[in-house]
């Protein structure tokens, strides 16, 4: 698929007062037509900044962004086909529901029965039929979110931009929102940015998975791959949880890796590596993918250090022999009964799931 | 929302956009109660010209045609002492206009030998004294230039800035005339030391003493009468023995006015007896022999005056005034 | 991606999209309004002021520095005015920031009753012409005034209200109001948790007061002591009435331009006027400004307030009592004064002085209605629109206008007149005389005013807002048009009303502008004072403040109506 909008070594650098930060490191990125490309880090990792260097909101310090193969890099946003769902939704409050999806449609000279329709239209697909107008202020926050998703897609942009759209809908609401702008995005095949830092939704939703910290991009990839081969420790604890221990690369073959556990414990690691025989590693292992077994049966041996259960889930901190420690997480704690403090455990863990990264 | 703003601006655009054909502007250095007793009485003969005006004192109506000299805004000149006239002149800020019969019949002594201005009152440099203040403290009001540094006055004077006012400034030329400069500067000091405070307008110390605000002021006599004690305030008019100023008050075309039909016609109405008789209302003395006088009224014979050169008073201001400024540090 | 990378390694040496310039020919309507906006304030802001420090080097045509060196002999016709206004200034500073704490404290932090009563009268001196408090001095404390002569009569008292005293008296309850809204401001900010906390860990009242409450207050005390002497410095319309034989550099460099028209001996002292003022403004911006620690978070704490005993409570309550009648009576005597016959000697009832106003002051009065209505909203707009582009928009020069738009703020109106005098006298800029340079003055020298409430009301609105629009197509232009001006709407009109009250109560730098065509009614005003014509004056006083009123009411309603259609409801 050709690449529809380009974003090549962009850089941003914020000067105020003290010590100049870079908030856009040279950042490479390329995104396919109808694709739903998700920028995912902590606060401050530069998505959003990235996001509206995109839309044009800030303009870069370095760099160019292309759309279509036109370069778009210093055009302010009202010359841009780009559209942006906005994370406070920022509604016009003096405009009716109305008025607001219509603002786009009467700056583009739009006539007023093809407003009427489209705007009609849109307000169905969001599900606001019959809302047209109400103020801002009257309607509850998923609605107003669907407004502002109304508001850009009236408007048919050729990028659609996300900023954290879902951050102010609680936990329930979100699930279903996220649901609902995938299936729209998919039926328009719109190209999408989406900026979030809870990674359950980049998951949930993503094409493909943008994972950055300190304005650099870590990992680019799908879902899948950023969770099941991060390509270096953040990433690996930024999506989902990680457990790091070292290891020593011990044999290989052509679909498998053997390693070296401290304290002499042996492991099969799905895949292949690109380390040498010998090479001291990190194995990553995800704490949801371990079994607590016998001490007799484990792979590795272990004393319960501490316990604490979250509803389903049990959370356990377990010493190793090996001095090191592990987080692991069981599901259905309640029926299998919790484990007490200083219960001596054995610990199995999917080799399917493991991964190793450099030393 | 919108509507509101809008009603706001037309109204403000509304409102600006009125004038009037046939609008005379005029400077006047005569007090804003007389000048409309004057105006007032020409807009009643002459009803289709509306005249505009301001009221400076002379020193400030030199000053403004200074700053306007390049884009002239008023017409005439009305009122204040000739030798401020005469700096005008001497700068280029008047227009001459000796077609004015009034001009030609006029004595040479009261007008301009080239019509750049005109007289049309005379006036005396007087003392004006509250009458309580004298008698409660067992006074008699001062006859001599030098009882106003007497201990009972000391403090309580007011008189007009020497820069701003034409009545400051002929007081100050008229002490240099009769003590010779030094010592007219050494007076005007020791009265700095005395002076309760200096007012911008040469008649403001009348009301002043009428209002028991400071004891002595000065200022020239028909203000004196008109805004003190005609008005009812406790005013006593006296002369210094020793001689006074005076000034020949004028009248004059500025240069470059931008309506000077209008200006002449209020010229010669002005110098006209019908509204010179107008003067015994401010106790002024008229100088077209045919006006009617006021009853009462202070004329030359009665006062002592001192030669007063108003061309040397005109030529030496600005320098009179510096060495002022110097001396008493206002 | 390699570490350690250089910040500007892929940076071209030059390139002409990067800089702010280019960006800006980007959006046109930007930088056209950008360009307009810098243009209209280097003409009507800086050109002036440079034309008066100009003015103070050139005499008869050449360079001179003639009266800075007087100033530096000692002559004292310019050392004196400028150790006076520096006297008067740091008093009333100090005296004036007083009573606006001692207002400030009894209204936020005491439980005595009345207090939006309180709050009213201390607010008053700002919307009415300061110097009515003048007059009103002398028809009480002047030689023939009310109490002046009754003390003398019962007890044989004489004192002179002119000077010194009379300049400090009136200016400090001319200009305490806004120490009172500042500290208001600040103290209202200081949780009250902080000082029960302090009496919780055992300090005494007095000791909470000194140690935490104090120290808070600090930046807030110095930022209106500050204010309050540029303030005090800058003040023309009191001493032009009371200075007596206490010159002060506001009257006098005014009696050099008009009276004189000697341009450098007034220019020379506006500048000897200029350095405090805008020493004492820098300071204020960047000295106090950066020194504040308390966190103003918009709301006053009142709900936390615990009741006061009674031993501070009461002699509190006095003494803001004694000040709000003494402040109630110098406004009374104005009422008073316009209904009297002839002031000081006969105080019979009339209605002639108001007869007088509505002739001969009639035209003076729809000049400045109609000045002040054609520039309030200009210098509104403009002033929203300024606070705009240096809150909302990046640009190239964006700090420098932030600047230049507020430098008036520091610039005594006298000075600002004088420019205007100087600048626009000939051609091709030649407008004295014109209604229009009134109308310039009105609006540049209440723009940093229009600003600062432009910046206020723009931060009540979520800048994403704007983004959105302009996300959505909308320019400039229709963006600010359609979606952040009406949403300023309400707090632009009630900005509006006191720009106009500004106006049409301001005397300093319009002075200096009026002409035979264009008078104003303030100015009309001061000449009856100068005529000693009281009650007359009084009568303009009455007038002046009663439109005032009017037209804040009006536009109160009108904010009142706009917001009651509930369609902005946030």
């Amino acid at each position: 698929m050709p690449a529809e909008l380009v974003l090549q070594k962009l850089l941003k650098v914020f000067r105020g007062r003290g010590k100049p930060v870079v908030a856009v490191d040279h950042l490479d990125l390329e995104v396919a037509k109808g694709e739903l490309v998700t920028l995912l880090g902590p606060s401050g990792c530069g998505k959003t900044t990235t996001l509206r260097l995109v839309g044009g909101f800030e303009f870069p310090d370095g760099g160019e962004v292309y759309l279509s193969g036109q370069r778009i890099t210093h055009l302010p946003p009202q010359r841009r086909p780009t559209a942006t769902v906005f994370q406070s939704y920022a509604l016009f409050p003096h405009m009716s529901v109305f008025e607001n999806v219509a603002f786009g449609l009467k700056v583009r000279r739009v006539s007023r029965a093809e407003i009427r329709t489209r705007v009609r239209d849109v307000l169905a697909l969001v599900g606001l039929g019959g809302m047209e107008d109400r103020p801002p202020s009257k309607l509850s926050g998923g609605q107003q979110q669907r407004v502002a998703l109304a508001r850009v897609l009236v408007i048919r942009p050729e990028v659609l931009l996300f900023d954290e759209p879902l951050s102010n809908l609680d936990a329930k609401l979100r699930v279903e929102t996220r649901e609902h702008i995938r299936r729209i995005q998919r039926e328009l095949g719109l190209t999408s940015i989406y900026v979030t830092h809870d990674q359950a939704e980049a998951m949930a939703i993503s094409d493909r998975v943008v994972v950055m910290n300190q304005g650099r991009i870590q990992q680019v990839g799908t879902p899948q791959d950023v969770y099941l081969r991060p390509e270096n420790a953040f990433v690996a604890d930024f999506i989902g949880r990680a457990n790091f221990l070292d290891a020593q690369i011990v044999g290989k073959t052509s679909e498998e890796t053997e390693v070296e556990l401290r304290g002499g414990a042996r492991l099969r690691v799905a895949g292949t590596f690109d380390f040498a025989l010998g090479e001291a590693v990190k194995l990553v292992v995800r704490p949801e993918a371990v079994d607590l077994v016998a001490p007799e049966v484990g792979e590795l041996r272990g004393e319960i250090v501490l316990a604490q259960v979250t509803g389903a889930l049990a959370h356990y901190r377990i010493a190793l022999a090996s001095g090191e420690t592990m987080e692991v997480e069981v599901l259905g704690a309640l029926e299998k009964g919790v484990l007490s403090l200083g219960t001596p455990v054995g610990l199995r863990l999917h080799p399917k799931t493991l991964h190793l990264l450099r030393g | 929302m919108r509507k509101s703003f809008l009603l706001l601006l037309v109204l403000g655009v509304g409102l600006a956009g009125w004038g009037a054909a046939g609008v005379l502007h005029m400077y006047t250095a005569l007090d804003v109660d007389e000048a409309k007793i004057y105006i007032e009485a020409f807009q009643a003969k002459y009803p289709d010209i509306k005249v505009e005006w301001v009221r400076l004192s002379a020193g400030e109506v030199l000053a403004r045609l200074r700053a306007e000299a390049a884009n002239p805004q008023a017409s005439l000149w009305l009122g204040g002492p000739s030798d401020t006239f005469i700096v005008a002149k001497m700068e280029g800020l008047l227009a001459p206009y000796k077609e004015s019969l009034g001009w030609q019949y006029l004595p040479g002594k009261f007008k301009d030998p080239d019509g750049y201005w005109v007289g049309i009152y005379t006036g005396f440099i007087a003392f004006a004294s509250n009458r309580d203040y004298l008698a409660a403290n067992g006074l008699e009001p001062p006859t001599s230039w030098s009882d106003l540094l007497r201990p009972e006055f000391c403090g309580k004077l007011s008189m007009a800035f020497p820069y701003t006012s034409g009545t400051g400034y002929t007081r100050l030329a008229t002490l240099v005339f009769l003590l010779g400069e030094e010592e007219a500067l050494a007076l005007e000091k020791k009265i700095a030391g005395c002076i309760h405070h200096y007012t911008k307008a040469g008649s403001a110390p009348v009301t002043e003493v009428g209002l028991g605000e400071v004891a002595v002021g000065i200022a020239f006599s028909h203000d004196v009468i008109a805004k003190g004690i005609s008005k009812g305030y406790p005013v006593v008019l006296s002369f210094p023995k020793e001689g006074t100023g005076y000034e020949v008050g004028a009248m004059a075309l500025i240069a470059g006015g931008p309506e000077p039909e209008l200006a002449k016609i209020f010229y010669d109405w002005m110098l006209s007896a019908e509204a010179q008789s107008l003067f015994k209302k401010w106790f002024r003395v008229p100088l077209n022999p045919e006006a009617e006088l006021a009853e009462g009224l202070i004329t030359a014979d009665m006062v002592n005056l001192v030669d007063y050169d108003a061309l040397w008073a005109a030529e030496n201001r600005d320098r009179l005034v510096e060495l002022w400024q110097v001396e008493t540090g206002y | 991606m390699a570490k350690g990378r250089g910040v500007g390694e892929t940076r071209p040496l030059f390139s002409f999209s990067r800089t702010g310039l280019g960006r800006l020919f980007q959006d046109p309507a930007l930088l056209l309004v950008v360009c307009v906006v810098f243009a209209l304030v280097g003409l009507f802001v800086i050109y002036p002021l440079a034309r008066v420090f100009l003015a103070s080097f050139v005499h008869r045509g050449t360079f001179s520095a003639r009266y800075f060196l007087y100033f530096l002999e000692g002559r004292p016709y310019l050392v004196r005015p400028f150790v006076n206004s520096l006297t008067v200034g740091a008093l009333v500073a100090l005296l004036g920031t007083g009573v606006g704490f001692v207002f400030a404290y009894a209204v936020t932090r005491t439980d005595i009753p009345g207090k939006g009563v309180f709050r009213w009268i201390a607010t008053f001196p700002i919307i009415s012409p300061p110097f009515l408090l003048a007059l009103s001095a002398v028809l009480l404390l002047g030689e023939n005034g009310l109490i002046t002569r009754w003390l003398f009569t019962r007890f044989g008292l004489r004192w002179s209200i002119y000077g010194l005293p009379g300049l400090v008296l009136t200016e400090t309850l001319a200009y305490f109001p806004l120490a009172f809204l500042t500290l208001e401001g600040v103290l209202g900010g200081i949780d009250p948790a902080l000082e029960e906390s302090a009496m919780d860990l055992g300090a005494s009242k007095l000791r909470t007061f000194f140690r935490v409450t104090l120290p808070l207050a600090t930046p807030g005390l110095a930022a209106s002591f500050l204010l309050l002497f540029i303030r005090s410095l800058e003040d023309f319309g009191n001493p032009v009435v009371l200075q007596g034989r206490f010159p002060v550099l506001t009257v006098q460099a005014y009696l050099a331009i008009t009276g004189m028209y000697n341009l450098p001996l007034g220019a020379t002292l506006a500048i000897l006027l200029l350095v405090p003022t805008v020493a004492a403004f820098a300071l204020l911006q960047f000295w106090v400004g950066r020194r504040s620690y308390v966190t103003v978070t918009g709301r006053p704490s009142s709900a936390g307030l615990r009741s006061t005993e009674p031993s501070v409570k009461w002699p509190l309550f006095g003494v803001v009592i004694l000040l709000s009648g003494i402040i109630l009576l110098f406004y009374g005597m104005v009422v008073y004064g316009a209904f009297t016959e002839l002031w000081g000697v006969n105080h019979a009832f009339t209605l002639e002085n108001f007869r007088y106003v509505f002739s001969t002051g009639a035209t003076y009065l729809v000049n400045t209605l109609k000045l002040a209505g054609i520039a309030t909203p200009v210098g509104g707009i403009l002033g929203i629109v300024i606070a705009y582009l240096v809150t909302r928009k990046k640009f190239p020069g964006r700090r420098l206008l932030d600047f230049l738009s507020m430098l008036n703020f520091a610039v005594p109106g006298i000075i600002v007149g004088m420019g205007y005098v100087f600048a626009f006298n000939t051609p091709p800029l030649q407008i004295t005389g014109t209604a229009l340079i009134i109308v310039l003055v009105f609006i540049f020298q209440r723009m940093p005013v229009a600003i600062r409430d432009g910046v206020a009301m723009l931060q009540q609105i979520d800048p994403v807002i704007d983004d959105a629009s302009a996300d959505l197509g909308a320019g400039f232009f229709r963006t600010f048009r359609r979606v952040t001006l009406p949403l300023a709407a309400p707090a632009l009109i009630a900005g509006m009303a006191y720009m106009f009250s500004a106006c049409v109560t301001s005397i300093s730098a319009v002075i200096m502008v009026v002409s035979a065509k264009w008078q104003l009614v303030t100015v009309a005003l001061l000449h009856e004072v100068d005529n000693a014509d009281l009650s007359q004056a009084a009568a303009y006083g009455v007038v002046i403040i009663l439109v005032v009123l009017g037209v804040i009411l009006l536009m109160d309603s009108l904010v009142r109506r706009v917001l009651g259609r509930g369609r902005h409801a946030r």
